[in-house]
């Protein structure tokens, strides 16, 4: 076989002094090691290598009534070189394990896109890429992070920065001290990794969380200085919040007792956020025990909030078959089928026949949101749980 | 009216319908012309016991006149035969008498001496020896079609003779006289109007198929384009000698039965039956006449024409014991395979000869051979061939041209080809220009006609290929109703089946039913289309066999590299990671790997159920692929050993 001109980044093997990591990463990479000696041994016990990969599967997943949050089942999928449709996915996991390996060892971090990177190129001989995209690649890292029960933080990988945060709090971040309250307009900007070896909190003046839905919002409150107002902390996490603002608003809220207040739209992608931050995800169910807040409240906005907000007729959005498909799929989810605000919120939604976005408010007045509409809602507890 | 009514010769009628001969067109006319000249000098070497050698000779003396010159190593003719071998029409020791031989009535070769005698008034020059200090006759002949008698035009009436040894040798240089240096043979030459042109229905394609059916000859041919090409035979071992035998009673024929009522010498009815038929004991002949109402001591010479009729009638209603069939000779399974081997390029090739079976009274044999897969005819053409060939072809459109040139061509499959060379479908294949041509020899090489290729089908009747008329013939009718689907090819409804594949087909019989005179195509009687159906089936089981293996293997094979391609990957990956030696752990996981597709390649056919290995039952040749490109020689594979892949 023809020898490869220019060795890619990967090709360097180094050996990891074991005993300089870090506990976490010495784990990791103890995890990984084992992955690669099984290899070894199947191979010389000529036995399929094979791995084991919980399943990330709605049927594998189901809700702890008593932790309240989403767990992981116990269901596997047997990864085999040796199996037409699953050998080049076991060579991926492997190629993965050997990258974050190398992130490790050289004490460095990476985005998923820089992973991909990494460990992208032509499989020799052929003209077959490794990876033909990125998504491939988080699919298996992903796979990589439940197979040895690792956090993609932990395998040196994180998701680039998304949402952000004001409020009357200081922590250190990486050794630098950030006072929360003096974030200028931006805020602070939430790193994927949160752990506290990343992150400690210093001071904390707040009382409760108030996490909005995206950018704008946030912005609305931030400019009105809400949070000082009413002495919290404000987040938003621009849409779907990413794992560092799920994992940071579940630190909070544990480590410093704070209630957590979501203020997203009156849309069934509003209710399923709000679904995610409080009983975690499909997806990351392996992680829900460090992430799901089942005690966060839905503050708004409601269904019934067209009337008792008197807004427009012209701030309404109207339903499509998707968003109806959707709310009813909610509405059946066991930690709503229970509950009858929910079920009589979500019939409400699909009796109006319209979706309100938590902008519609300024249809009112530019600070209706932060003066009058928020504070009235703590102050009644007119909340959902 | 009745004063213009007068005696029609043999020769007349012919001179008139040399259609019925298979001279219709000047291009057939060459091919009728060798075709016949080679079946009379195989037969005669074969009769006599040696091995044929055959020298073809063609060259072009003008316009549309070409000079065809066949010789064979054979026993030679005796010279007061000669005239009228060449210069009679019906003249024949082979009419007469129910044994396997090429030719069957004797018209032959006396025609196309007629035909060029016709065309450009040249008479038929035969040079026959008989022996190594024997003299060689020398004539010049041509057919007197009044009297159907030949005249001798040479040697005042009487030829020449020509004395043995170097003294000959002379004369014939100085008379040039063309002679090939032989102890004992024959040569005719024959100088007629006609058209030489390669592709189907050619003299090419006539000796390459002779070669394929008759593998113990050696042909050596010289086109008219000074090309020499060899068919050098495969084997040293004669076809053992067909025996005669005498006609079956079911297979004789009323008006027949009279004359030979009238011609025999037995005095009585029953020794008339017993020695004029086989098969009839006296105890049949004493049935027959019981049946027939007529005493078995009748004379045979009396019997009218209602008891004649009477005595058909008892015939056809006693039970007759079938014929014997030893006098059939075939080619044999393994010779078939050796023969296809050798001028079919293919992966494999099976060969079936069935037992010898009687229609109406007369004895015959089938049997197929089949080649499949290979190259392609249209990927073997070198581009100046192609432009020799383009040239030649009278064909008005391109697609016309390459569907009548190439073997198992449709006209889909041109149409891609034609689509692939970006030429216009109805462009005349003489006006290419240089880049045209280009673009048609490098689609002809790229585009994969194995979907629109049909079957090519080879038809014999005792060792001699039939060209013309496939669709009237019983072995291309039922080649298209047998259920190709079954052994892993497609087949349209009624079709022939498509793919890479050619089979040939053999009928060895004492007496081959034509359609018709020039003898084109094998009549459709029941019999025959059973042992026909039989025989293809039989191969068709074989191929059906290696198709489905050779797709496991392929599968196999898919998986192999699959499995291979991310071995390394892998391996460097572990490498990476707990920095064990790379290479080993790779050989280590290559060797799980054929491990596991191996054991895959024998566990399961293409229905998932457990396998044993098949046997292939004998007489069939695989080709192996990778190696046959080094290799090419018959002796890489071995005939007959089964079931190695």
């Amino acid at each position: 076989m023809a020898k490869k001109t220019r060795k890619t980044a990967l090709e360097m093997a180094e050996p990891v002094n074991v005993s300089a990591l870090k506990p976490q990463d010495r784990k990791t990479f103890t995890q990984i090691k084992t992955l690669a000696d099984d290899v070894v041994q199947a191979a010389e016990t000529s036995k399929d290598p094979a791995l084991d990969i919980p399943a990330r599967t709605l049927s594998n997943v189901h809700y702890n009534q008593k932790k309240r949050f989403i767990e992981m089942g116990k269901a596997s999928n047997r990864r085999q070189l040796f199996n037409l449709n699953q050998a080049r996915s076991y060579m991926q996991t492997m190629l993965v394990a050997s990258g974050a390996k190398k992130l490790i060892a050289q004490g460095k971090t990476t985005s998923l896109r820089g992973m991909y990177y990494l460990l992208k190129h032509t499989i020799e001989g052929t003209r077959e890429e490794t990876f033909d995209d990125q998504e491939e690649s988080d699919t298996v890292i992903e796979d990589l992070e439940v197979t040895i029960n690792a956090l993609r933080e932990e395998l040196h990988v994180f998701a680039k920065n998304a949402g952000a945060m004001v409020g009357e709090i200081t922590l250190i971040d990486s050794g630098d001290t950030i006072d929360c309250t003096r974030m200028g307009s931006g805020g602070y900007s939430v790193p994927s990794i949160v752990e506290p070896e990343v992150i400690q909190f210093r001071k904390c003046g707040a009382k409760f969380i108030l996490h909005v839905e995206k950018d704008t919002v946030w912005r609305r409150f931030n400019e009105d200085k809400f949070w000082r107002k009413y002495k919290c902390i404000l987040t938003h996490g621009g849409g779907q919040p990413p794992r560092g603002v799920r994992r940071l608003l579940h630190r909070m809220h544990n480590e410093l007792k704070l209630p957590v207040f979501c203020l997203l739209d009156n849309d069934p992608w509003g209710y399923y956020i709000y679904s995610v931050l409080k009983q975690g995800s499909i997806n990351l169910a392996y992680e829900s025990k460090r992430m799901a807040i089942p005690d966060a409240r839905f503050l708004g906005l409601r269904a019934k909030d067209f009337e008792i907000c008197e807004l427009s007729n012209s701030v309404k959005i109207s339903l499509n078959d998707t968003d109806r498909k959707r709310a009813k799929q909610i509405a059946k989810y066991p930690w709503f089928a229970h509950k009858k605000d929910w079920q009589k919120e979500i019939k409400q939604l699909l009796d109006n026949g319209f979706k309100l976005e938590v902008e519609a408010l300024i249809s009112r007045d530019i600070s209706y949101v932060t003066e009058e509409y928020t504070p009235m809602r703590l102050r009644d507890k007119d909340w959902l749980d | 009216m009745a004063a213009s009514q007068r005696d029609i010769s043999v020769s007349e009628f012919f001179a008139k319908n040399r259609h019925l001969l298979g001279f219709d067109n000047p291009r057939k006319a060459l091919l009728t012309t060798v075709k016949e000249a080679v079946d009379n000098a195989l037969d005669a070497c074969e009769e006599s016991g040696l091995l044929p050698e055959v020298w073809v000779h063609i060259e072009s003396t003008g316009e549309n006149r070409y000079k065809v010159g066949v010789q064979d190593a054979g026993p030679g003719i005796l010279k007061k035969q000669i005239p009228l071998v060449f210069g009679k029409l019906l003249y024949g020791s082979k009419f007469h008498r129910l044994r396997m031989s090429r030719g069957q009535q004797g018209i032959g070769i006396s025609a196309a001496g007629m035909y060029g005698l016709l065309t450009t008034g040249k008479p038929v020059k035969i040079v026959s020896k008989i022996g190594r200090n024997k003299p060689a006759h020398y004539y010049e002949i041509q057919i007197d079609t009044k009297r159907n008698l030949p005249e001798i035009l040479n040697g005042r009436g009487e030829g020449e003779d020509i004395p043995a040894n170097s003294a000959g040798r002379e004369y014939m240089d100085k008379k040039g006289i063309e002679w090939n240096e032989v102890d004992h043979g024959t040569r005719v030459t024959i100088e007629l109007e006609a058209r030489y042109q390669r592709g189907r229905g050619s003299v090419d394609e006539y000796l390459e198929q002779t070669a394929i059916a008759n593998p113990h000859v050696t042909i050596h041919y010289q086109d008219p384009e000074g090309g020499e090409t060899t068919y050098g035979r495969v084997t040293e071992q004669l076809p053992p000698e067909p025996r005669e035998i005498k006609p079956h009673p079911y297979g004789v024929e009323l008006g027949m039965l009279v004359t030979m009522l009238k011609d025999t010498k037995a005095p009585t009815l029953s020794q008339f039956l017993g020695h004029s038929f086989s098969r009839v004991s006296p105890a049949v002949a004493k049935r027959i006449c019981t049946g027939a109402k007529l005493t078995t001591r009748a004379n045979p010479k009396k019997i009218g024409r209602h008891e004649a009729d009477e005595l058909y009638k008892a015939i056809q209603a006693t039970k007759i014991p079938a014929p014997a069939t030893d006098c059939i000779s075939p080619i044999g399974e393994e010779l078939i395979l050796k023969g296809l081997h050798k001028m079919v390029p293919a992966e494999f090739y099976a060969a079936a000869t069935r037992p010898p079976s009687v229609y109406r009274g007369n004895p015959f044999a089938i049997e197929v051979g089949l080649a499949y897969g290979g190259g392609l005819p249209t990927q073997k053409v070198s581009r100046d061939a192609l432009e020799e060939l383009l040239s030649q072809s009278d064909a008005r459109t391109l697609r016309q041209f390459l569907a009548t040139t190439f073997d198992g061509m449709g006209t889909m499959a041109a149409d891609k080809i034609i689509q692939q060379a970006q030429l216009p479908t109805r462009i005349s294949p003489g006006n290419l220009d240089k880049q045209q041509l280009d673009r048609l020899h490098e689609a002809m090489r790229n585009v994969n006609l194995h979907e629109g290729q049909t079957m090519t089908v080879l038809r014999y009747a005792n060792r001699v290929p039939l060209q013309f008329q496939a669709g009237a013939c019983a072995v291309t009718q039922t080649i298209m109703q047998t259920n190709w689907r079954s052994y892993g090819l497609s087949q349209s409804r009624g079709g022939l089946p498509t793919g890479p594949i050619t089979i040939m087909v053999h009928m060895a019989s004492v007496w081959v039913p034509f359609t018709s005179e020039s003898k084109e195509a094998i009549a459709s009687y029941p019999e025959i289309q059973r042992e026909l159906r039989l025989g293809l089936q039989a191969v068709g089981r074989k191929l059906g066999m290696f198709l489905r293996r050779r797709q496991r293997v392929k599968h196999e094979g898919e998986r192999r590299t699959i499995f291979l391609r991310y071995l390394g990957e892998v391996a460097s990956a572990v490498s990476q990671i707990n920095l064990v030696n790379r290479d080993k752990l790779y050989e280590r996981l290559l060797t799980v790997a054929r491990k596991k597709t191996a054991e895959a390649d024998v566990k399961l056919d293409d229905r998932g159920k457990v396998l044993e290995v098949e046997d292939y039952g004998g007489n069939v040749i695989i080709v192996d692929q990778e190696g046959a490109a080094e290799a090419g020689s018959p002796g890489a594979a071995a005939p007959g050993s089964a079931g190695e892949d």
